[in-house]
């Protein structure tokens, strides 16, 4: 192995989001700021969906966000920019021969990871999820250096180590996926950026026709939850009910299921192009990030103390089917803005 | 409605782990800010991992009983089922149900246990003898 030192000068920043904070960065190393609510909500970061014949950590497997690498495909798409993604490699070593050619080429490099074996993680989140996304901008004998945006600094890694979270098996497998921002003009075209990520965003919330994904899922899970005490006991229901909370708070999400950073760029969005009623759903979306929250908040008492149900779960799930009302309010809203 | 329900927490004691969060705030403004996570995620993360003690025990005590083979208790302790494993290990789901019995075990070739050690990232000894 080579001892050369490469470090590429890239400016880490903490967001609440892996994949849009890695596009904002990368954006940002090209020169052109957006922020990360931008990335997020030209790139469809916001989703949902209520799988509950996939089991993921003995849970029905419930997803905020969108297929990994939705975020920085379609935002590179709809910005009409210059950018590659490799979606795998049947060498792992051709994989990371790439990483080496593209870091001496100086272009820091996004890829797809899984989380139970990265070393620097915070233990209590190492479970087997394979949809994160890191950034290497730099190698030093044979140590990367990688920034991940749920953490406050630079980490470093070994080979051995981004080997093996490059290859991590299970669903939705990263199998050595890997993306870069070649070039950018420097004029790009926000405003129909905008409008193509927000009709996506509308379609794949509100028009589905398949009635697990979106505000419908949203209102099949709200029914099923009231369903859970009486058919699985209250300790598997409080289990459950756990796994939308740490859906929708933990894992990154800057908090209530993304709801937070959607509102910040309808806002932002709205603020850069003088429109009032791309201002009025962000105040709803805050809302309803609000409400998410405070579901969250209420339901934890029911994790806390998990023989003993302290609140009705058919009050939880009342407080859902509002939420998939006031969320369905905003997109009926978005679906008829013009810009 | 509009209030902060769940404060950024700026208490070591919450995770060593600082984590970005987005609010939004009376006035209509997103705020950010930079905090270790709030009673809500901790309480459901504890939840997760209490199950996962518990199931590694059980396993771990079964083993011990001579009711399972060890590939249990290793499977438990990296927080799969049969199916992920059976992806980790590159090994078909039937096959790796039926090396849960111990009689079964016994006579795996060194090769499918190396299949095996490779996933669970141990050694062969390790993977023949729970602690």
């Amino acid at each position: 192995m080579e001892s050369d030192k490469i470090m590429i000068k890239y400016e880490h920043r903490q967001a609440g989001h892996c994949e849009s904070g890695a596009t904002s960065n990368l954006f940002n190393f090209k020169g052109i700021a957006l922020s990360e609510p931008m990335a997020f909500g030209i790139g469809n970061g916001l989703y949902f969906s209520y799988l509950p014949f996939l089991k993921l950590q003995f849970a029905p497997m419930i997803s905020f966000r969108n297929l990994p690498n939705t975020v920085f495909r379609r935002s590179m798409k709809y910005l009409k920019v210059d950018a590659t993604v490799i979606r795998k490699f049947k060498d792992p070593k051709e994989a990371m021969q790439q990483l080496d050619r593209n870091l001496q080429k100086g272009i820091p490099t996004g890829m797809q990871v899984g989380v139970f074996n990265l070393t620097f993680f915070p233990p209590e989140y190492r479970m087997h999820y394979n949809m994160h996304n890191i950034v290497c901008f730099g190698k030093e004998d044979g140590i990367y250096h990688i920034s991940d945006t749920v953490m406050e600094y630079p980490q470093i890694l070994t080979y051995d180590d981004l080997l093996r979270v490059r290859y991590a098996k299970g669903h939705f497998a990263p199998k050595g996926k890997m993306y870069w921002i070649n070039n950018i003009d420097k004029e790009l075209d926000i405003r129909s950026a905008v409008v193509a990520g927000i009709r996506k965003t509308v379609y794949e919330m509100i028009k589905v026709p398949f009635p697990l994904i979106g505000v419908k899922g949203l209102r099949w899970m709200a029914k099923d939850l009231k369903k859970w005490p009486k058919k699985l006991g209250n300790e598997k229901a409080s289990f459950y009910l756990g796994q939308i909370l740490r859906m929708s708070e933990d894992f990154g999400t800057g908090g209530a299921g993304f709801r937070y950073i959607y509102g910040a760029f309808l806002k932002e969005s709205g603020e850069k192009f003088n429109h009032l009623e791309l201002l009025e759903a962000s105040d709803m979306m805050g809302k309803a990030a609000n409400r998410w929250r405070e579901f969250a908040y209420i339901g934890a008492r029911n994790c806390k103390n998990r023989s003993q149900p302290q609140e009705d779960y058919g009050m939880l799930a009342n407080m859902l089917v509002e939420i998939a009302g006031m969320e369905e309010k905003v997109y009926k809203k978005l679906d008829k803005i013009k810009l | 409605m509009e209030t902060n329900s769940d404060p950024v927490y700026t208490d070591k004691r919450h995770g060593q782990y600082r984590e970005l969060f987005y609010n939004y705030d009376k006035t209509g403004q997103f705020e950010k800010s930079v905090g270790f996570h709030g009673e809500t995620d901790r309480v459901t993360l504890q939840q997760a991992w209490d199950l996962f003690h518990e199931r590694i025990e059980e396993a771990r005590g079964k083993v011990h009983a001579g009711k399972v083979s060890p590939i249990v208790y290793y499977m438990e302790k990296n927080l799969v089922d049969p199916l992920n494993l059976s992806m980790l290990a590159g090994i078909s789901l039937w096959k790796v149900k039926r090396h849960f019995k111990p009689r079964v075990f016994k006579r795996l070739s060194e090769k499918t246990l190396k299949k095996y050690a490779e996933a669970f990232n141990i050694s062969i000894e390790e993977l023949k003898n729970v602690e």
